[in-house]
């Protein structure tokens, strides 16, 4: 009778359709089916490519010193060559690194601890360099330095460097400097310590991580920088560029050459970092009471405030926008419209920027968050650990020498799966953005109580419907922020681009192939369509990550 | 109709480091009202956790209606579950808190709304019902974690710390009503709690678990009147314990005993335990277990009958006052102390320093065999 009554009542329930394939497909095999796929394509795209170019170089050693070190025509001038545009690429760095912490700790002290009108909108446009592609950013800085007679050349460039840089060094360093207490720092002041003396011994140690992130994080976008180098470089050399002239010469060994050394300084300097970084030390334990209250006294603060904010704009901001004062709508419309119609390669290529942009966008999501879950939730101890190394190997190696390592795997030299086109370019970008996408779904995860999910799971859902229904919702804003990341990234880049893009052209593609051709009117109306764009991109970013700040709070 | 067994469960954490739960077997019968007492970190939840299949058994099994549960999924149970923690869904609203279990077992919309909504009704959350959870305190967000669990009408509930974050007042009239709506839904309940006061008027049934191992189950009359173990005894209401040996045997069911440095002597009657000639034991005897007279008491005259009582006497150090009760703090002639709790009416006025004569009747102390670590027994940890 019991039995009867149960079965009845089942037959009433009707559990919706996709609650039923949720229940199906909730089984542990499909999980586990799914973390084999994620890892296996995950670690195809990232270790395929650059285990491909170091056998690649193994295996043409001879072909490639023949090439290199003992040309019987010009000797070893190439090995010269490279060598100088490896001197130049980590100068230019470092130097741009140095320049953007000088700049950014009194800047993050004025944006985290001041209040001013405007602070917000200074915020945003400060964020901004890291938004725009670089190619319209460098272009905008030749036209502002040509007015005072600067050339393209070595200056030119740590100056363009500095602008897309600062803002990853100024981020972090307000991130962290938000989270610490201002309480350390009043206790210190009721201990007499000077505003200097506060900063340099409690604080700054304090925000090292943030600084020592950030610097990192600088110093590797620049190393890697293409499309504005390419443009305010002149007749100056640096590595990735090197990488897409040898490209485009079919120089292949060479460039493999310096693709690999690339490749291996920048997986030296992420390994060194992940392990020695958090051993570092400022030397900072002595006090010198006279000097630092001289310079903490309110006039000299004021006089460093002003330094400060003179400096951001004249050596950032002015230079970024410079360009948006060179519109000359006639001129713009003359060329743009002429005989060799600019407009439809304009259309064509801001069309292949989006399409390249949503699939890499589809791509990385469809994988990436499989592979935060895997990262944050399964406890497979060192195992973990190597991917989530693995997962910034994209982020550190210079974007020009990745997608060569990607080109010569993939292309006809290996595989012969792709050939450089539409195709490329989309694997090209699905690569070196996927831990854009995955970095904020991991950093969600963290902070999420998902013992809400062990609710959900005595309420009778599935894992699946758990995912739908609970989780999804509580982590969309690390996945939007992931997408919005991943598609500014995917619309701005340019040297790996350039390697694998056949004739496709995106956006920034062509601005460089038109300040190349000095079509300058053209060039300026496509950097500014694509500033305004991608700001509208940063400004629903920032909403968006406000709102959830907003909600948890 | 459920009945779980747990046969010889253990769990353990780091790869058999942390040992969770430690070889539990019991028996919860059909429709029981179960509480589970222990210190902090004992194992109770992970016990819970275990019951409702949030964990699995490091080894043995777990067994409901005589069917194993190894490769049954959580959402398979049919258990409600009340966290500590309240886990509420922040993204929805309450009423869509509490609908989500329903919904998942695809009831017809009119059904899981009236369900919903006298879920809600019962725990006075109706009128927040289109409100976020956010606008909740602790026991707004207990409140609808109760509601979301009952509204599935499961089988099995399972609690812990359900009360934890409600005022005392509101959590003792609380306790009521969660039994009243357990017994008249029919379901077994087991329920974690610190709070033994409600352990023991609420539960059919109370187990007590100490570093992952079952020390005593039973009804709370049962534990209280029979503690198997020195902790026990101290973790359930508030005891004395006195040491001493064995000075006679008489027969199998009484002793006499010597409290230790020239302490009293006492008989003890109606023990289980086998004891032996000069065997060192530790006695234990309520608070309200212990009779104070007034030195000059007239016991021949009184109109009680005061046979099978111990008498000796102490010094009284402290008395305070405490609301419903009164409680005085004692001291035998070897400096050893005990305590007496008397209702607030008591009317004896005794003056700190006063001796006073003390009762504690054979049947109400409990022998328990020294043990080496006696200090570890009588911590609560």
């Amino acid at each position: 009778m019991k039995q009867l009554k149960t079965k009845n009542n089942q037959n009433e329930l009707q559990i919706p359709i996709t609650i039923r394939i949720e229940n199906y497909f909730s089984k542990e095999i499909f999980r586990k089916i799914l973390d084999g796929v994620v890892i296996i394509f995950f670690i195809i795209i990232v270790i395929g490519p650059i285990f491909n170019i170091f056998s690649t170089i193994l295996t043409n050693t001879s072909e490639i010193i023949y090439d290199i070190f003992i040309d019987p025509l010009i000797g070893n001038l190439k090995w010269q060559l490279i060598l100088n545009a490896l001197l130049n690429s980590f100068s230019i760095a470092a130097i741009a690194v140095i320049i953007d912490i000088l700049i950014s700790i009194p800047m993050s002290v004025i944006m985290t601890r001041y209040n001013f009108k405007g602070k917000k909108i200074l915020d945003t446009i400060l964020d901004l360099p890291m938004a725009v592609p670089t190619s319209s950013l460098g272009f905008s800085v030749m036209l502002f330095w040509m007015i005072f007679k600067i050339e393209p050349g070595y200056t030119l460039i740590i100056l363009a460097h500095v602008i897309f840089t600062y803002p990853y060094i100024l981020r972090n360093m307000k991130i962290v400097m938000e989270k610490t207490s201002t309480l350390y720092e009043d206790s210190a002041r009721t201990l007499g310590a000077s505003g200097i003396t506060i900063f340099r011994t409690i604080t700054l140690p304090l925000i090292k991580e943030g600084l020592i992130a950030g610097s990192i994080l600088s110093f590797t976008r620049s190393l890697g920088e293409t499309g504005a180098t390419i443009i305010v470089a002149g007749l100056t050399q640096t590595a990735p560029v090197m990488i897409v002239g040898l490209r485009r010469q079919l120089e292949l060994p060479t460039a493999s050459f310096i693709s690999g050394i690339l490749i291996l300084i920048s997986l030296i300097l992420l390994f060194s970092i992940k392990f020695f970084s958090r051993n570092l030390k400022f030397p900072i334990k002595k006090v010198f009471p006279k000097f630092e209250q001289f310079i903490s006294s309110k006039s000299f603060k004021r006089v460093r405030d002003v330094f400060t904010i003179s400096i951001t704009i004249i050596l950032i901001l002015i230079p970024a926008f410079y360009i948006f004062t060179q519109i000359n709508t006639s001129a713009i419309s003359k060329e743009l419209y002429g005989p060799d119609l600019k407009w439809a390669y304009l259309f064509i290529s801001f069309m292949n920027s989006i399409k390249i942009g949503l699939l890499t966008v589809i791509v990385d999501l469809i994988f990436g968050i499989p592979l935060a879950f895997i990262i944050v939730r399964r406890k497979w101890g060192k195992f973990i650990n190597l991917l989530d190394v693995i997962l910034d190997v994209p982020i550190v190696i210079p974007s020009a020498a990745l997608g060569f390592a990607i080109f010569m795997f993939w292309g006809p030299q290996q595989l012969n799966f792709l050939t450089p086109g539409f195709y490329m370019i989309l694997f090209v970008h699905i690569t070196f953005t996927f831990p854009y996408m995955v970095r904020p779904i991991i950093g969600v995860l963290k902070t999420w109580n998902s013992r809400v999910e062990e609710a959900a799971m005595t309420l009778g859902a599935s894992k699946l419907t758990i995912f739908r229904k609970i989780t999804l919702p509580n982590i969309k804003q690390g996945i939007i922020a992931g997408c919005i990341m991943v598609f500014t990234r995917s619309l701005g880049e340019t040297g790996a681009t350039m390697v694998v893009m056949g004739n496709v052209r995106t956006i920034p593609l062509l601005i460089v192939d038109w300040v190349e051709a000095n079509s300058y009117n053209s060039a300026v109306f496509a950097s500014i369509f694509t500033i305004i764009f991608s700001a509208i991109l940063i400004l629903f970013l920032k909403y968006i990550t406000k709102e959830g700040k907003f909600k948890n709070a | 109709m459920p009945k779980i067994e747990l046969k010889n469960v253990t769990k353990t954490y780091n790869e058999g480091k942390i040992v969770a739960v430690d070889n539990i077997s019991l028996t919860i019968d059909d429709g029981e009202y179960v509480f589970l007492l222990g210190p902090t970190g004992c194992g109770k939840t992970t016990t819970l956790r275990l019951i409702a299949g949030l964990e699995n058994p490091t080894s043995g099994k777990i067994l409901i209606d005589g069917k194993d549960m190894s490769n049954v999924p959580p959402n398979e149970r049919n258990m409600g579950f009340i966290f500590q923690n309240f886990e509420i869904f922040e993204h929805l609203t309450v009423l869509e808190n509490v609908t989500f279990g329903l919904e998942i077992k695809g009831l017809p919309q009119k059904v899981i709304e009236d369900k919903a909504i006298k879920a809600l009704k019962l725990l006075g959350l109706y009128e927040y019902k289109d409100e976020y959870p956010n606008i909740f305190g602790n026991p707004g967000l207990q409140k609808l974690g109760i509601a979301r669990a009952i509204a599935i009408e499961p089988r099995i509930l399972i609690m812990d710390e359900p009360l934890g974050s409600l005022d005392p007042k509101i959590s003792q009239i609380f306790r009521y009503e969660l039994r009243n709506l357990i017994k008249r839904l029919k379901i077994t309940a087991i329920q974690v709690t610190h709070d033994q006061e409600c352990a023991i008027s609420s539960a059919d049934k109370i187990i007590i678990m100490r570093n992952g191992k079952l020390l005593q189950m039973g009804n709370p009359f049962e534990l209280y009147e029979n503690p198997n173990s020195i902790f026990v005894a101290n973790f359930l209401g508030e005891t004395n314990f006195l040491e001493g040996f064995v000075l006679k045997l008489v027969g199998k069911e009484a002793m006499q005993v010597w409290i230790r440095m020239g302490g009293p002597k006492m008989y003890i009657n109606n023990f289980k335990n086998k004891f032996n000639l000069d065997d060192s034991i530790v006695i234990a005897f309520r608070y309200e277990d212990v009779y104070l007279f007034h030195k000059d008491y007239d016991f021949k005259n009184s109109k009680y009958d005061w046979y099978k009582m111990n008498f000796f006497k102490a010094t009284l150090e402290n008395s305070r006052f405490v609301g419903t009760t009164k409680r005085f703090y004692l001291r035998l002639d070897n400096g050893d102390r005990f305590v007496s709790i008397k209702p607030g009416t008591f009317e004896e006025n005794f003056e700190p320093g006063d001796e006073i004569i003390c009762g504690v009747h054979q049947n109400d102390i409990f022998p328990f065999k020294r043990p080496d670590d006696l200090d570890y027994e009588l911590s609560l940890q």
